[in-house]
């Protein structure tokens, strides 16, 4: 018999005043910059609405992968990813001033122009105003249902579990893998890719899935160690749980690597002009120098840090590293997103602050009304313990 | 709740002891081959000396006998060797990303498929030698200081190729002889000849199942799967990137390098299944090999082939989607044009048939599973055929357009691939345990025990 020492702690209320500060100031900031130039605040929303998606859409997803695989040492995590996943919810809200906005943000939507240009008239039975919020609407519906099936219904567990949920739970995670795939692609084109409508790469969906994985990881990362070092998650967890966290984040930091690296040999390899023009953007004045830089972030510095065995089950470094790969996947959309609004060069002021906080807010208040009044343990899970027993 | 009660049930069924082992693994060994062996030999061997008389023949008349073509200069020659590239990356997988991934499983199946990784690899090198037509001159294609002041083309994506395939090779190599070690030395401990007992011993290295020798094994073991991982990765990346970073329609596609590797996995764990279910039949590995064992194989190849089928989906996608009218053409060209019944082959064995396994009953019957894989190694097969031979097929000038049909020598050179293969399979299965003996051991229940914190242990 192993007994679970698992005692629930009130959450402390600093989460939800930092969250509330962060939230705010963001808010003030948003509102400011619609006022003042919406469209560069627009374009910000963009970075807002894939950072969020990337969180909860990623935390579903790893709520996914860990019943397919059968994960153990992830099990006593599963509930922090479950309150997470909670996110999905603010991406419709993200995407309202951006739906207002559209004109802005997006040249296909300028029938005009594209009525001038073949190939964006090609281009217009997907890339009309119409069918695009469609798609929006039924990723946003799918990620709802999802959440309910795979994250929303694991809460009752705890005090009354139920037979074949851990059966039944697995086969809808079946399900929802090739729909995430399909919804995660589609909007990454719609969101990301279609900003230069010309533009076009096959990859594109398994890159903004390499950042989707890791940051969500990332996040995950940083509430467990939080949570576990404040007493919130009770005992026995340590250092060999923190490492699957260290190895997954080192492996996924050399996957979006990998991904990105293939993408930008073959199209520059190739020099076909229909598909250069996309970094040639990147490249110009001090985008050159951003584009250099995501190197360093996305990839170098991480790979620096966790490549040491010592340093994947060390909290110190995993909560930095963690922390760095969340500004990564933010810089990374900065990357994406923002050549298209500012051609001549890199532009950085107060208003691209309030996608960073406006996210962290959002996460912070919605984990701690979530998690306010539920166990941070899936104690209902009969494979709790040997989750919490885990040994390297 | 008690922790009994989700223990995972053990790799190895039927508790066997440690001498059972022993004598179950070796025993391919210590027999001489019966009649059922040398038969298939046999088949095997005039395989391969068929596809040694085509070669021959090829090199005597020349690459004209093939059915390659003037815009098709590319045909079986590659088609078949990212084939057996590919098939080599199940091997390297096994024994290098599921060890790292701490899968229990893999133990009584790496060696073997670490095996199949190299006599793949062996077999895939042959078909540039050949396809190179003056396979006397490939020493040219590593770069070293000549008198001649001949240079490789080091932006040439085939050079890189030469260099992804050796060191893929040689990493494989050791690590596979890094994991025979030990298993040499039990066989120099078990062998009554003189002779063999010779040959152990200079295999073995000296191994004495010293405590210090088991810590320096476990280091060097972990080093290389680390090393071999990105090597995995690598090797069918750099095949892709023969195509991919071409401007030829249909080649030319970023998602190329993982989607290749996906298909690479695809096609291995296909090919090792399918082996492997013989092997066990045969020798009685059932208890060794076991249904989980090939369950999870079946998930894999699930796995990989939706991903597969990802690829294919995100091609069509942005092949409408970019506009271009060369890459819409070469799309539509694939599914409908002459070569449309390769293209459905393919779309069928690697998407369609492989979805079965979404369904337990059909990933635990091991008839239909073998005949799903079988497919599949079909549909890989095709895969690399309709991306070759449909694009060159139909270039960009269309006055020189042109079907491409392979003649017999092409036909006799595939047959000549497979029996080098097989051949090397069954001279391996007489020559060394095919199955880990050590590492087999270790994942027996109570190998390990594990203690926990109330004291107790896990184990037996």
């Amino acid at each position: 018999m192993i007994a679970i020492n698992y005692q629930r702690k009130e959450l402390s209320s600093k989460l939800l005043k930092i969250g509330v500060l962060l939230l705010a100031l963001g808010f003030i900031i948003a509102l400011l910059g619609y006022v003042i130039d919406h469209e560069r605040a627009a374009f910000n929303g963009i970075i807002l609405l894939m950072f969020v998606m990337s969180v909860g859409l990623g935390s579903l997803f790893l709520i996914g992968l860990e019943y397919l695989v059968g994960a153990d040492w992830s099990v006593p995590f599963r509930r922090i990813m479950e309150i997470l996943a909670i996110v999905v919810f603010a991406i419709p809200v993200f995407s309202l001033p951006l739906f207002a906005n559209l004109h802005t943000l997006f040249h296909w939507t300028h029938i005009e122009d594209v009525m001038k240009d073949p190939i964006l008239r090609n281009k217009m039975p997907y890339l009309n105003e119409m069918f695009f919020s469609i798609r929006s609407t039924a990723a946003f519906v799918l990620m709802f249902i999802f959440w309910w099936l795979l994250a929303g219904r694991s809460f009752g567990q705890d005090s009354t579990p139920t037979k074949n949920f851990r059966k039944i739970t697995v086969r809808i995670s079946a399900l929802f893998m090739p729909i995430f795939a399909i919804v995660l692609t589609f909007m990454a084109v719609d969101w990301l890719m279609s900003l230069e409508p010309h533009w076009f790469s096959t990859i594109f969906g398994v890159y903004y899935f390499a950042g989707t994985f890791s940051v969500a990881l990332a996040v995950v990362t940083l509430f467990a160690i939080y949570l576990n070092e404040n007493g919130y998650l009770g005992e026995g967890i340590e250092g060999d749980h923190y490492y699957n966290f260290g190895a997954l984040l080192f492996a996924f930091t050399n996957f979006w690597a990998y991904i990105a690296f293939s993408q930008f040999l073959l199209i520059w390899y190739a020099n076909l002009p229909e598909e250069t023009f996309w970094y040639l953007h990147r490249w110009e004045g001090s985008w050159a120098v951003i584009s250099v830089g995501i190197i360093i972030i996305h990839f170098i510095v991480p790979y620096a840090v966790l490549l040491p065995q010592p340093a994947k089950s060390d909290p110190k470094r995993l909560k930095f590293i963690a922390w760095w790969l969340v500004f990564a996947h933010f810089y990374d959309l900065y990357w994406l997103v923002i050549p298209t609004y500012s051609h001549s060069g890199a532009v950085f002021g107060w208003m691209e602050l309030y996608p960073v906080l406006i996210a962290l807010g959002t996460i912070l208040i919605l984990f701690y009304f979530f998690a306010k009044n539920k166990n941070l343990l899936p104690i209902g899970d009969p494979k709790l313990p040997k989750g919490i027993n885990f040994h390297l | 709740m008690s922790i009994e009660v989700l223990k995972e049930p053990s790799v190895i069924e039927g508790k066997p002891t440690f001498v059972e082992i022993d004598e179950q693994i070796s025993a391919p060994i210590d027999k001489l081959p019966n009649i059922k062996y040398l038969i298939a030999l046999g088949i095997t061997s005039t395989m391969l000396l068929i596809g040694i008389i085509c070669i021959g023949a090829t090199f005597f008349y020349g690459i004209g006998l093939w059915g390659n073509n003037n815009p098709v200069g590319w045909a079986f020659d590659i088609i078949n060797f990212v084939f057996w590239v590919g098939i080599g990356h199940a091997g390297t997988l096994i024994s290098a990303i599921l060890f790292l991934f701490r899968q229990k499983w893999r133990t009584g199946i790496a060696r073997f498929a670490e095996g199949m990784t190299i006599f793949a690899v062996m077999t895939a090198a042959l078909f540039p030698l050949i396809h190179v037509g003056r396979p006397w001159l490939a020493g040219y294609l590593f770069p070293y200081p000549n008198q001649h002041h001949l240079w490789v083309n080091f932006t040439s994506p085939l050079l890189w190729d030469v260099f992804a395939v050796s060191t893929y090779f040689t990493v494989s190599f050791v690590f596979w002889y890094i994991g025979l070690i030990p298993d040499f030395a039990t066989l120099r401990d078990r062998t009554k000849s003189t002779i063999k007992k010779i040959i152990y011993s200079i295999l073995s290295l000296g191994w004495r199942f010293s405590n210090r020798h088991w810590h320096n094994y476990e280091m060097i073991y972990l080093i290389l799967a680390g090393f071999a991982t990105p090597l995995v990765l690598s090797v069918h990346t750099i095949v892709s990137f023969d195509f991919a970073v071409s401007i030829m329609p249909g080649w030319h596609t970023t998602i190329f390098p993982p989607y290749f590797v996906a298909g690479a996995v695809f096609s291995g764990f296909a090919m090792v299944q399918n082996v492997l279910i013989i092997i066990r039949k045969i020798f009685n590995f059932e208890h060794i090999i076991t249904l989980d064992t090939l369950e999870k194989m079946n998930k894999i190849m699930l796995a990989t082939g939706t991903m597969v089928g990802y690829a294919y989906g995100m091609e069509f996608f942005i092949a409408w989607y970019s506009g271009s009218q060369f890459e819409s053409f070469v799309f539509i060209n694939r599914a409908f044009g002459p070569y449309a019944w390769a293209y459905w082959i393919m779309v069928s064995c690697n998407v369609v048939f492989p979805q079965l396994f979404w369904f337990r009953k059909i990933r635990r019957n091991i008839p239909i599973m073998f005949v799903i894989a079988v497919l599949v190694n079909v549909g890989m097969w095709f895969e690399r055929f309709v991306i070759i031979v449909t694009s060159l097929a139909h270039d960009f000038m269309p006055s020189s357009w042109a079907y491409y049909k392979p003649t017999l020598v092409d036909f006799g050179i595939l047959v000549g691939s497979f029996g080098l293969f097989f051949t090397l399979l069954l001279l391996f299965i007489k020559a060394m345990p095919v199955i880990s003996i050590a590492e087999v051991k270790a994942v027996l229940d109570g190998a390990q025990p594990h203690h926990t914190h109330n004291g107790g242990h896990n184990g037996k």
